[in-house]
């Protein structure tokens, strides 16, 4: 997971000049709540209109992947680990009414990515199992908030060479994983923010599954 | 049709989007409950005590964020503080579910991992999950200070007794929730650094 340089100092002056009283600080942390929650309802509006026909393009190219027997490996490190998992877990087990799709995470198996580390190094956890498991036609999905990580660059490199549909999403203006030719869509969601930017890149996969689930009723009464 | 469907797609992003306004902004209206929750957590991270956090389903990856969110900040300088993830440990995870039932797979880990200057912080979607209701009363009854975080109406967890700080997101929808849950950890991890680092804030004489 990426660091952020911004400091809280930096957002709260007022807490910083000297002594302080409760009733003062708590009305900061509640002006503070009402900020951010207008701030992630802007980003991802930004985010998703800015991106909307190629989150359409993206999810039919997914919708094309499963149908054709396709399977969906996500992966990232950190807090973007959990987004991986989340990822496998909505596909896999979606809310009531959605249709179960194969996908795993390829950070759940603590044995294979310990061992991979220690063996080898931790650049190529996701890109060993990719090569073991990926085949032409299943999804890779890579997940980072700084979009430097470098074993996701790994990953994508490996998922592209075996022609794994590719999807990357990050944070900032795109990091590293702007400049590959490796990542057939990549959602970058424009923020400084490590936590605004996982908090909207939650909703860039939600809405994938969402629109890979009417892609797929849509094939289905064609 | 391939452009119908295009504009199909948009059309439904463009209503996700929508759909998500409301539910944030709801959070934004619970700014006081939020205040009273980071307050109440940073007198027990300041008086030693660690976070517990556990959640089923898509709730579990939550669980986990939280934890690597107060272990690891991702903001430099922060200061690590101690939090853990119940979801992480598949093999106890499974063999209490297995042996005693699933309501119980938190509530037995929080009874020997758990102490009573500790945190409990449980995530459901609905607020129905009989295992994170189980949990946050075998947290009260050791005497841990409690917070849910739910979503729909609250269900039987936000109404219980044993639930000292309950965040409701306003929505039905799992995965509208799942995002106005993570703002809400965000900002409770971010908040809580701001009381801690404050000089007098958390003194005996302050607390209420």
């Amino acid at each position: 997971m990426a660091r952020d340089g911004t400091g809280v100092e930096s957002l709260y002056p007022f807490l910083y000049s000297g002594g302080s009283n409760l009733e003062d600080v708590l009305d900061q942390v509640r002006r503070s709540t009402v900020d951010k929650a207008a701030e992630i309802v802007e980003l991802r509006r930004l985010t998703v209109h800015r991106d909307a026909a190629r989150l359409a393009d993206c999810a039919r190219a997914m919708a094309r992947s499963f149908l054709g027997g396709g399977r969906l490996f996500a992966f990232g490190n950190g807090g973007s680990s959990t987004d991986a998992q989340a990822v496998a877990t909505t596909f896999l087990h979606p809310r009531p009414g959605g249709r179960p799709l194969p996908a795993l995470s390829l950070t759940d198996d603590v044995a294979v990515v310990t061992a991979l580390a220690n063996d080898v190094g931790f650049d190529v956890v996701f890109a060993r199992q990719l090569a073991a498991f990926g085949r032409p036609g299943d999804i890779a999905v890579g997940l980072s908030t700084s979009g430097n990580s470098d074993n996701l660059v790994r990953a994508f490199e490996e998922a592209s060479r075996r022609g794994l549909l590719t999807i990357g999403l990050a944070g900032y203006e795109g990091g590293k994983m702007a400049e590959l030719d490796t990542i057939d869509y990549l959602f970058v969601v424009p923020s400084s923010s490590v936590h605004r930017i996982q908090e909207a890149q939650t909703t860039v996969y939600h809405v994938l599954w969402e629109l890979t689930q009417v892609a797929l009723e849509a094939s289905d009464s064609s | 049709m391939r452009q119908r469907l295009s504009e199909t797609l948009q059309a439904a992003a463009a209503d996700a989007l929508e759909q998500r306004v409301k539910p944030v902004e709801a959070l934004a209206g619970d700014a006081e409950q939020v205040a009273a929750a980071c307050h109440a957590m940073a007198i027990r991270f300041h008086r030693g005590g660690k976070l517990v956090c556990f959640g089923s389903g898509g709730p579990s990856t939550d669980a986990q964020h939280i934890a690597v969110e107060f272990v690891h900040p991702v903001i430099v300088g922060k200061r690590a503080l101690p939090a853990i993830s119940l979801t992480g440990d598949v093999a106890t995870l499974t063999s209490i579910a297995s042996r005693e039932g699933y309501a119980e797979v938190y509530a037995h880990q929080l009874r020997y991992l758990a102490a009573p200057e500790d945190i409990a912080l449980g995530v459901s979607v609905d607020g129905n999950d009989p295992a994170v209701l189980r949990g946050l009363e075998a947290a009260a009854e050791l005497g841990m200070l409690t917070i849910a975080l739910v979503g729909g109406d609250g269900g039987g967890t936000a109404g219980s007794a044993a639930v000292h700080h309950a965040l409701v997101a306003r929505s039905d929808d799992p995965l509208v929730v799942k995002e106005v849950h993570v703002t809400a950890y965000h900002v409770l991890w971010e908040l809580v650094h701001v009381l801690f680092e404050q000089p007098g804030v958390l003194d005996p004489e302050v607390i209420r």
